[in-house]
């Protein structure tokens, strides 16, 4: 007791005193930093969540070929999930006198469960948000289907054996993007009309479709619950399983927003461990004072230990506090730039908040603290003695398990965090010797330079311990920032590549031979531009090398992974020469002229996963019918283009025995939309698959978290300065001497200035240096090993890396230390 | 109260093994006032941070009080600082985050004394300092910090007083009124004095004068004229 009244005392001397100005700024803003940008992201990811759910119009679907088990609804709905149910089906509908294939869904009044219809009063309008479907006994249609069928609204449509008047126009439904599932034009009814119409018989192809919304850790539940009662016909999804374009995105979003959150951890850390050493190098009088009045090493520790907790709750609660109000006062500022509504955030955070302010505090803070127990009091009379005791070996090591800890915490995966750290270590090891080594160059340089110069670089190599120290923070924080940087940059060049403005955003299949020709010249005709027409047939791979394919994937696919099976029916296809965005990456595409055996060439993941090599001779089963080939080359599909692909396509020729039809791509304008009726009424054989919504959806999805993205890095930007400017302070004390000497040797502002200037642009220099290897290193291994992207080198980093590190920490550096300048000599002297 | 057998140190250097102080035998009597000098380097802060149980000596005894403080660790020679010993240094050691008050008011407050501050207000006056109870180490003269820091050695009722060079930073009208004070004090408390010191005038204040050179005692008590050609 007596010891911690002792401890405040002494806390709240230093206070008065300044000494913890620093120590506790470094405190509150790294667990305010951590806060906000936990805080925000966490916002960021449920509403992107919460907004991407809107593709499925719930946050989970059970999708089904037959009606489930009533009781999974009953038990969902017993858990506090919302439900809704929808059936879909494809069917002509007819109008007085025309008739259109459409495909039809009826919901029930709670659909949807996420996002909103839009529904209008007449037909290509932009509508307004309804918030229910058709009422029973009435219709909703997509435009589009009004002058194809020659109806307005109030018109009775036959649907089956039943009619119905239409009631509203179909502008928008949430999870219409549903893929291959949505041939045809939309028709929306009440699911209590279905029987009615007497559609659903046994055997028809009907799509049940269960929504269920609700939070995360329920859902969570729910679907591992489910997932056991479910049969093989059925299947639950949420928006990352259920749309593969958007998980994706979203996956590497999420994971980009974690990476930010962990290197916030890491510039935390090294800011509070920073100020703390300042700190206990400030109190190795103090201690030594204190102990040969008769403090015992135990009372120090104690003393000490108290004041951290002290200090350490104080700023935990308030940098905790600070982050939730700056948090808010983020959203709000950028509220009109994010189109989403965020979600008011979980208490994880601000857990998280507290929890990593303590953490860092005692991996970081706690180290040097305790260092001071080990102070010998002889240090009131020789001053050159150190710490002793406590190695720096051990002080490393709780930094280091602090920082895996909490990585490890914040992933919840091992193996990313593992990457990551040994990563950042060996980067830091080669780090430590390159810093040296250039320090030492700095040396002979200076030699043949001018005073400033040589009073900077003679200064930097006195301080060699301390500058390596200075140069890797300095280069481990501008690493950081590069990392994010480049990450940010490639993830979302990606992604914009991915999905280009004119990316095509309907697939025509079913297309006839005959019809190929006159298909060709109404797209020219109407100005628009197609991918090649591909002719498609269905077949198989019944043998490989005389081994039988469903035998063969029972032997590789044991484990029951999920890789595409060679045995699986699939569409094949023809071309005389490579598709655009394929790679040939083992053998030869074949010659424009090749006319010889039937070759065929493999998609890469398909070749691999089922082992197929080139040279390979694979029996095909063709409408009953087998044609035998050999493997000529394997290549890389860009499955995320939109366009047409193939698993497997054949050399010219080699299909020619098979009558097919034939397929394609391409783009419309939002108010070319109208050309489809054209289209399907000069060809009605074909079918058009309409993913346009789908792509709009995506690319709405890649905005937002692009901007997450941007934003959380402005974040991190913030903290990487108040590491540098811990780091700078640090420094100070021993800077303040030195150049107060000098001044009282005679050394003038403009020398001391320049050289001050000088030595914190070599710092900086060489901290760029080093930024710039550890970062394309780091972000090498990132890109390739956890965002799955291609890895590209950055020349401009090289120039902008030294260039960034020899501005910033040259200027930051000297107008920091302005003081040294500012300051009497005498008085500076005094205090020391 | 203070008795050193067979005291030694050595230490480590890149070049060997260096040897600092050999075969030292004192004793050092209640309420004595004892000098020891020596010309510089020859091992007389040494043998005072020895015996005050701020260091370890590499062989040889030391008793303090009834201590042997070279059987104790750390934490146990704290305890006998905190009980028997008070410090005077050259350059004051003040706390500079301290006001002149709370400097005095420390080793009170480390033992938990709730008097702490009306005795440190005491001793402040006792020292002519008590107009600058409030006052910084930094808002003070050299005569006045080192003012301070005797009043803090007197603090916590010491029997034992050591000082190192105590009047090396001052001038000399400055460090004869700080000798005035630490003989005033010592008297007042009875106290038993050990002080390292290049001052002759300090020296001959002492009731005797150990003279070390080269890491040995140096015929104790007898020669003043070889004193008088080293010392300084």
């Amino acid at each position: 007791m007596n010891i911690i009244r002792l401890a405040c005392k002494l806390l709240w001397r230093d206070w008065r005193a300044g000494e913890l100005t620093l120590l506790l700024a470094s405190l509150v803003i790294a667990v305010g930093t951590v806060t906000t940008v936990t805080l925000f992201v966490d916002r960021l990811q449920q509403a992107l969540l919460v907004e991407s759910a809107t593709f499925l119009a719930a946050d989970r679907v059970i999708s089904s070929g037959a009606t489930i088990d009533p009781s999974i609804i009953a038990h969902a709905q017993s858990l506090g999930l919302k439900t809704s149910e929808t059936l879909g089906f494809v069917s002509m509908v007819f109008s007085e006198d025309r008739a259109q294939f459409t495909s039809v869904k009826a919901v029930d009044a709670d659909y949807p469960l996420r996002g909103r219809l839009i529904a209008g009063d007449e037909p290509f309008i932009r509508g307004y948000p309804v918030s229910a479907g058709p009422a029973p006994g009435e219709l909703w249609m997509e435009s589009r289907l009004f002058p194809s069928l020659g109806v307005s609204r109030g018109d009775l449509i036959d649907v089956g054996v039943a009619s119905f008047p239409v009631s509203q126009v179909l502008i928008k439904e949430p999870d219409r993007g549903g893929g291959f599932n949505s041939i045809g034009p939309r028709v929306l009814m009440n699911l209590a009309d279905v029987e009615a119409t007497g559609v659903v018989q046994p055997g028809s192809r009907i799509n049940y479709r269960y929504l269920f919304a609700g939070s995360r850790e329920v859902l969570e539940e729910f679907t591992r619950w489910a997932k056991t009662r479910l049969g093989p016909e059925a299947r639950i999804f949420g928006i990352k399983e259920g749309t593969e374009g958007i998980g994706e995105a979203l996956d590497r979003g999420e994971r980009f927003l974690l990476l930010g959150s962990l290197l916030g951890v890491v510039l935390a850390g090294v800011a509070i461990a920073l100020a703390a050493q300042r700190y206990s190098l400030r109190h190795y009088d103090h201690v030594a004072i204190m102990k040969t009045l008769g403090a015992t090493p135990k009372t120090i520790g104690l003393i000490f230990l108290s004041i951290f907790v002290i200090l350490g709750a104080t700023a935990t609660v308030f940098g905790a506090g600070v982050g939730y109000v700056m948090q808010i006062g983020v959203a709000e500022i950028l509220s009109p730039y994010i189109p989403i509504d965020l979600p008011q955030p979980s208490m994880r955070p601000v857990l998280l908040g507290l929890v990593t302010g303590f953490i860092c505090l005692f991996s970081f803070a706690l180290p040097p603290l305790l260092k001071l127990r080990s102070i010998e009091p002889l240090r009131v009379i020789r001053r050159d003695l150190g710490d002793s005791g406590l190695s720096d070996g051990f002080t490393y090591l709780f930094a280091v398990i602090g920082t895996l800890g909490l990585m490890w915490w914040y992933s919840r995966d091992l193996s990313l965090t593992l990457m990551i750290f040994s990563g950042a270590v060996v980067s830091l090891i080669l780090l430590l010797g390159v810093a040296n080594l250039l320090l030492r160059s700095g040396r002979v340089l200076g030699m043949q330079a001018g005073s400033a110069w040589r009073l900077a670089l003679a200064g930097m190599q006195r301080r060699a311990q301390e500058n390596t120290l200075q140069i890797l923070v300095f280069g481990l924080a501008i690493m950081l920032l590069l990392i994010l940087y480049l990450v940010r940059t490639a993830l979302i060049t990606e992604w914009q590549a991915q999905i280009p403005e004119d990316a095509p955003n309907h697939f025509a299949i079913n297309i006839s031979p005959e019809d190929v020709q006159p298909i060709r010249e109404l797209f020219t005709e109407n100005g628009i531009e197609s991918q090649p027409l591909y002719p498609m047939i269905r077949g198989r791979i019944k043998s490989v090398n005389g081994e039988l394919a469903p035998d063969r994937d029972k032997r590789i696919h044991r484990g029951g992974e999920d890789a595409p099976r060679s045995s699986s029916g699939r569409n094949l296809t023809w071309a005389y020469t490579l598709p655009d965005d394929n790679i040939v990456i083992a053998g030869k595409w074949w010659d424009k002229a090749y006319h010889g055996p039937p070759l065929v060439s493999l998609e890469k993941d398909l070749a691999y996963r089922n082992q197929l090599k080139v040279g390979d001779e694979l029996i095909f089963t063709i409408q009953g019918r087998e044609l035998t080939t050999m493997v000529a080359s394997i290549r890389s599909v860009a499955w995320d283009n939109m366009q047409s692909n193939f698993y497997m396509i054949f050399s010219p020729g080699a299909l020619e025995d098979f009558p097919s039809t034939f397929m394609t791509s391409f783009f419309l304008e939002k108010d070319e939309k109208l050309f489809l009726n054209d289209l399907l009424q000069a060809f009605p054989t074909m079918t058009v698959i309409e993913i346009d919504a789908l792509i709009e959806q995506v690319q709405r999805i890649i905005d937002q978290v692009t901007l997450a993205i941007e934003l959380v890095l402005v974040l991190i930007i913030g903290s990487g300065g108040m590491v540098l400017l811990a780091s700078i302070q640090a420094s100070m004390d021993e800077r303040l001497k030195q150049h107060a000497i000098l001044r009282t040797l005679g050394a003038g502002r403009k020398l001391i200035l320049g050289s001050i200037a000088i030595e914190f642009c070599a710092l900086g220099f060489f901290a760029g240096v080093l930024a710039t290897v550890g970062s394309e290193i780091t972000v090498f291994m990132l890109e390739t090993q956890i965002f799955e992207l291609e890895y590209k080198m950055n020349p401009r980093l090289w120039v902008l890396g030294p260039l960034i590190g020899t501005l910033l920490i040259g200027s930051v550096g000297t107008y920091a230390t302005r003081r040294v300048v500012a300051v009497s000599p005498a008085s500076v002297l005094r205090e020391l | 109260m203070i008795k050193a057998i067979d005291l030694g140190k050595t230490v480590s250097t890149s070049e060997g093994q260096l040897t600092i102080l050999k075969g030292i035998d004192l004793e050092i009597k209640k309420s004595e006032s004892v000098a020891i000098v020596g010309a510089s380097g020859s091992g007389k802060t040494t043998l005072i941070s020895l015996l005050a149980g701020l260091d370890s000596p590499s062989r040889g005894k030391i008793y303090l009080g009834e201590y042997e403080i070279t059987a104790l660790n750390e934490e146990e020679r704290a305890m006998v600082r905190s009980e028997l010993v008070g410090f005077v240094f050259q350059s004051f050691q003040l706390l500079a985050s301290l006001s002149a008050i709370e400097n005095v008011m420390l080793p009170s407050e480390l033992k938990g004394d709730p008097l702490a501050e009306t005795k440190a207000r005491e001793l402040l006056e006792r020292v002519g300092l008590d107009h600058r109870n409030n006052h910084y180490p930094k808002q003070l003269s050299g005569g006045e910090q080192q003012r301070v820091a005797i009043a803090r050695a007197f603090a916590s009722s010491v029997d034992i007083l050591f000082a190192d060079e105590p009047t090396g930073n001052l001038d000399t009208a400055t460090g004869q009124h700080i000798i005035d004070l630490i003989f005033e004090l010592n008297e007042e408390f009875g106290t038993t004095l050990v002080l390292v010191t290049h001052d002759q005038r300090l020296a001959a204040r002492c009731q005797r004068s150990i003279h070390i050179a080269s890491g040995e005692l140096f015929m104790p008590d007898v020669a003043p004229e070889i004193l008088n050609n080293t010392a300084g």
